[in-house]
């Protein structure tokens, strides 16, 4: 009988490796799947899937709920790679039926860890976890077991944004001791390249923009997206330090508050563009870089779009980084002078904050943050959270390196207030607003639709769904818990399913069968 | 093709409530044969030619005693020095001899430092033999690799088994090896949290609705759809509704007859090479909290 088994066996092991891929499926991406953070390289975030629709959206319902035992506030957006769904925190993952819910595997390496991570990555049947011990896994995503553990390089530990996997390069990124992005090989977990926005020796000019002080900041801790044709990965990178103190550092503090972009086999870089030189109020860049091909004032470019934490909206050439355009799209916005003519902001230095407290506007929580916004390719137009507020910027004393916070707003009993707001993509022009009543601090990201819908999930709970021309509420469900995670959609046996993790909770809802097919 | 496997069925799964692992405060002195291999060794022939007449073979449970390594089972000793102290002078009021004098301190250490393992995983004392051979036989004589994956090599219908002796007691392992019924004794300690869909692994036929078979094991099911892990290392994802039967096979596919198509030599070494594969256990790991980005700032 053993024999019988060996031969049986044997018949298994020579078995096709039908789960096999050769060709980078995101260079022609299967709306069925969503593979990456933001569903696809650009950063879109737009699903080409249209069953549902403006008109049966008001129909949608609940599918399946999946409780990630042990686990709160989750920021993780979910991979489905043919039919299952992963979901990710640090050193773990499980593997969902995305029809159902049921967990097929779990992995899950010890200690148990909770924190703000934000998705894993899929490449060549492999998925990525981040560990809580400076490690960086492969596991193979049909079962769930480790096929490599590498030690990160330089003994850093990686923050908790979702892997990139570009040109085969699986991109991770930190914050301490300073910023920092590195490259290895997604096949093998051999390390590559390291980045940093910290200038060395090598680089005078920019070290030279930090007027004698050793560069420090800039953390990265969100995700980037990429451009296949020119091989270029675009990412953001956050505040310099001291963060509440700029007199030490005079200069711009190269490449702090920047978009970069960085060749995924070297991780040399191409290109940069400061949205906010020598920031005081922690306004990071680290917004989600969307890449988009389209006219712009009547000739075509290949540009990047990001709406920017300092209340400005972008549009640069994403080929050599041009600057083209800057919105201001909130109310107020007062951290600068004005403009030097060539797409550089002069910060007012009155707006530094102080012992006493300075009233800045956008806020430090900014006039937008992380969650990811979306680009609507049929309608051209940019949806994204808005955050209208201004506040107050304290240090605790005088001195360089000073500790210190901020306040919510100036004016007593008066909270921020979110909006999920609409932009012509190319205009930076306002054409809707939806008020996100009791949302007063950002909380989760955007995804736009074929079918004409914009998916809004809200601060405490609502996952709403608005019309993607006018703004108009279509649908909504009281998820019961906080939502930071962004949403996405996904396609198993022809049926569509859009899917957001609210706090421990994993939620997928479609139409109801038999209906519109 | 029918084959004897083991009744997946009637595995029983002991895990959840060890009480050992509301360890006692360790006031005594620590044992200084701790995690020395050669040392546990010693233990256990020391155990072997003194203890097994009551205790049975790998604290089993013997005719008079009780086991020393029953998952569920309370043990109201439990740190080195309780070990040793119980050894030493026995337990008064039980048939629990006292060893001083028979036995010298060193000795009683060993010993000690056996039972100890025996009641954490099987990484805490793995098997002695020939590694390498064990490993080899894992992997071609063995034919486990048609089935199990580890370190991401192998297949994937069955457990993948990285972490076993991070999580079986070494009893455990060899009773999957060769027995039809046995118990699957629980992480002991070891690793405090390991979830699996099942806990089992038990094997299904399905047909569909256009008459294909998928034979394999079920990872998941619900009273509308299954998840199965198919012979042809596949993931099925079905839906009930569509299918024309679904037959849970009794047996495991996991054969129990390794200690006759092994020799005891190679038998041996299989197991020095299984109840080393894991992580061996670190002091107590509480959840960390990660930092991530700023989540509210």
């Amino acid at each position: 009988m053993g024999l019988r088994l060996a031969l049986a066996a044997g018949l298994v092991m020579a078995a096709a490796p039908v789960w096999g891929q050769s060709a980078d499926p995101l260079l022609k991406p299967n709306p069925a799947d969503w593979l990456t953070y933001s569903g696809q390289y650009n950063a879109q975030r737009h699903t080409a899937l249209k069953q549902i629709t403006a008109a049966n959206v008001g129909r949608l319902q609940a599918k399946w709920v999946y409780h990630m035992a042990g686990q709160k506030d989750l920021e993780a957006t979910p991979i489905v790679a043919n039919g299952v769904m992963y979901i990710s925190q640090y050193n773990r993952i499980d593997a969902l039926d995305a029809r159902t819910g049921n967990i097929i595997w779990q992995y899950q390496r010890q200690p148990i860890a909770t924190g703000a991570q934000r998705g894993t990555g899929f490449w060549n049947n492999k998925l990525y976890v981040t560990t809580s011990d400076k490690h960086l896994l492969a596991l193979d995503a049909r079962n769930g077991s480790v096929l490599w553990d590498v030690a990160v390089h330089d003994g850093l530990q990686l923050a908790g944004q979702a892997p990139l996997i570009a040109h085969g390069k699986l991109i991770v990124s930190g914050n301490q001791p300073h910023g920092f992005i590195q490259g290895y090989d997604a096949d093998t977990g051999k390390y590559l390249w390291t980045w940093s926005p910290i200038p060395g020796p090598d680089d005078p000019t920019a070290l030279a923009s930090w007027g004698g002080q050793k560069p420090d900041g800039s953390p990265i801790w969100v995700s980037g997206s990429y451009d296949p044709e020119l091989n270029l990965i675009y990412y953001g990178t956050g505040q310099p330090e001291p963060q509440w103190a700029g007199e030490g550092r005079k200069g711009d503090n190269l490449y702090s508050d920047s978009i970069v972009a960085l060749d995924p086999d070297t991780g040399k870089m191409k290109w940069y563009y400061q949205n906010t030189p020598h920031d005081t109020h922690d306004y990071d860049s680290l917004e989600m870089p969307v890449l988009v091909d389209g006219m712009w004032k009547g000739k075509p470019r290949k540009m990047v779009l990001q709406a920017n934490r300092n209340g400005f909206y972008y549009i640069l050439d994403r080929t050599n980084g041009e600057f083209l355009q800057a919105t201001q799209f909130v109310k107020k916005v007062d951290w600068l002078k004005g403009w030097d003519g060539k797409g550089h902001p002069i910060p007012d230095p009155a707006h530094d904050p102080s012992v006493k407290g300075t009233t800045t506007c956008p806020s430090t929580a900014g006039a937008t943050n992380w969650p990811s916004p979306t680009y609507d390719p049929q309608l051209k137009m940019f949806y994204f959270v808005a955050q209208e507020g201004c506040g107050i910027n304290l240090r605790d004393t005088a001195r360089n390196y000073a500790g210190t916070g901020y306040l919510e707003s100036p004016e007593e009993g008066k909270s921020w207030q979110l909006f999920t707001r609409a932009l012509d993509a190319f205009t930076g022009k306002k054409v809707w607003d939806y008020e996100q009543v009791t949302s007063h601090h950002y909380g989760p990201g955007l995804m736009s639709s074929a079918g004409g819908v914009v998916f809004s999930p809200e601060e405490f709970g609502q996952f709403t769904a608005l019309d993607a021309k006018t703004g108009k509420v279509l649908w909504h469900f009281n998820t019961g818990d906080v939502i930071t995670a962004s949403p996405i959609s996904y396609a198993v046996n022809g049926r569509q399913y859009v899917a957001v993790v609210s706090s421990s909770n994993v939620f997928s809802f479609g139409l109801p069968e038999g209906g519109a097919k | 093709m029918r084959v004897v496997f083991a009744i997946a069925a009637l595995l029983l799964m002991a895990g959840a409530a060890d009480a050992q692992r509301r360890a006692a405060v360790d006031n005594g002195p620590h044992n200084p044969f701790a995690n020395n291999q050669a040392a546990i060794e010693e233990g256990r022939s020391l155990y072997n030619s003194t203890c097994t007449g009551c205790h049975g073979a790998n604290g089993a449970a013997g005719e008079f005693g009780p086991g020393l390594a029953i998952p569920g089972r309370s043990y109201a000793r439990t740190t080195d020095s309780q070990i040793f102290d119980a050894i030493q002078h026995g337990i008064p009021g039980t048939p629990m001899p006292a060893q001083q004098g028979k036995l010298t301190d060193d000795q009683i250490w060993k010993i000690a430092a056996y039972v100890k393992g025996l009641r954490g995983t099987a990484i805490d004392a793995p098997s002695p033999g020939n590694v390498a051979n064990g490993e080899a036989i894992f992997w071609g004589k063995g034919q486990c690799g048609s089935c199990h994956m580890v370190g991401g090599k192998g297949s994937i219908i069955g457990p993948d088994l990285s972490q076993l002796a991070s999580l079986r007691k070494t009893n455990s392992i060899i009773d999957a090896l060769t027995k039809e019924q046995h118990r699957v004794y629980g992480p002991g300690g070891a690793q405090p949290h390991l979830l699996t869909p099942l806990p089992v692994w038990p094997v299904v036929r399905v047909t569909t609705a256009d008459g294909k078979v998928i034979r394999g094991l079920l990872r998941n099911e619900d009273s509308f759809s299954l998840q199965v892990m198919g012979l042809d290392q596949q993931l099925h994802l079905l839906d009930r509704a569509k299918l024309k039967s679904v037959v849970y096979e009794p047996k495991s596919l996991m054969p129990t007859d390794y200690d006759k198509r092994l020799s005891k030599t190679e038998f041996d070494d299989l197991i020095a090479y299984l109840t080393r594969l894991g992580t061996p256990p670190e002091p107590a790991s509480p959840q960390v909290k990660m930092p991530g980005g700023p989540e509210r700032d």
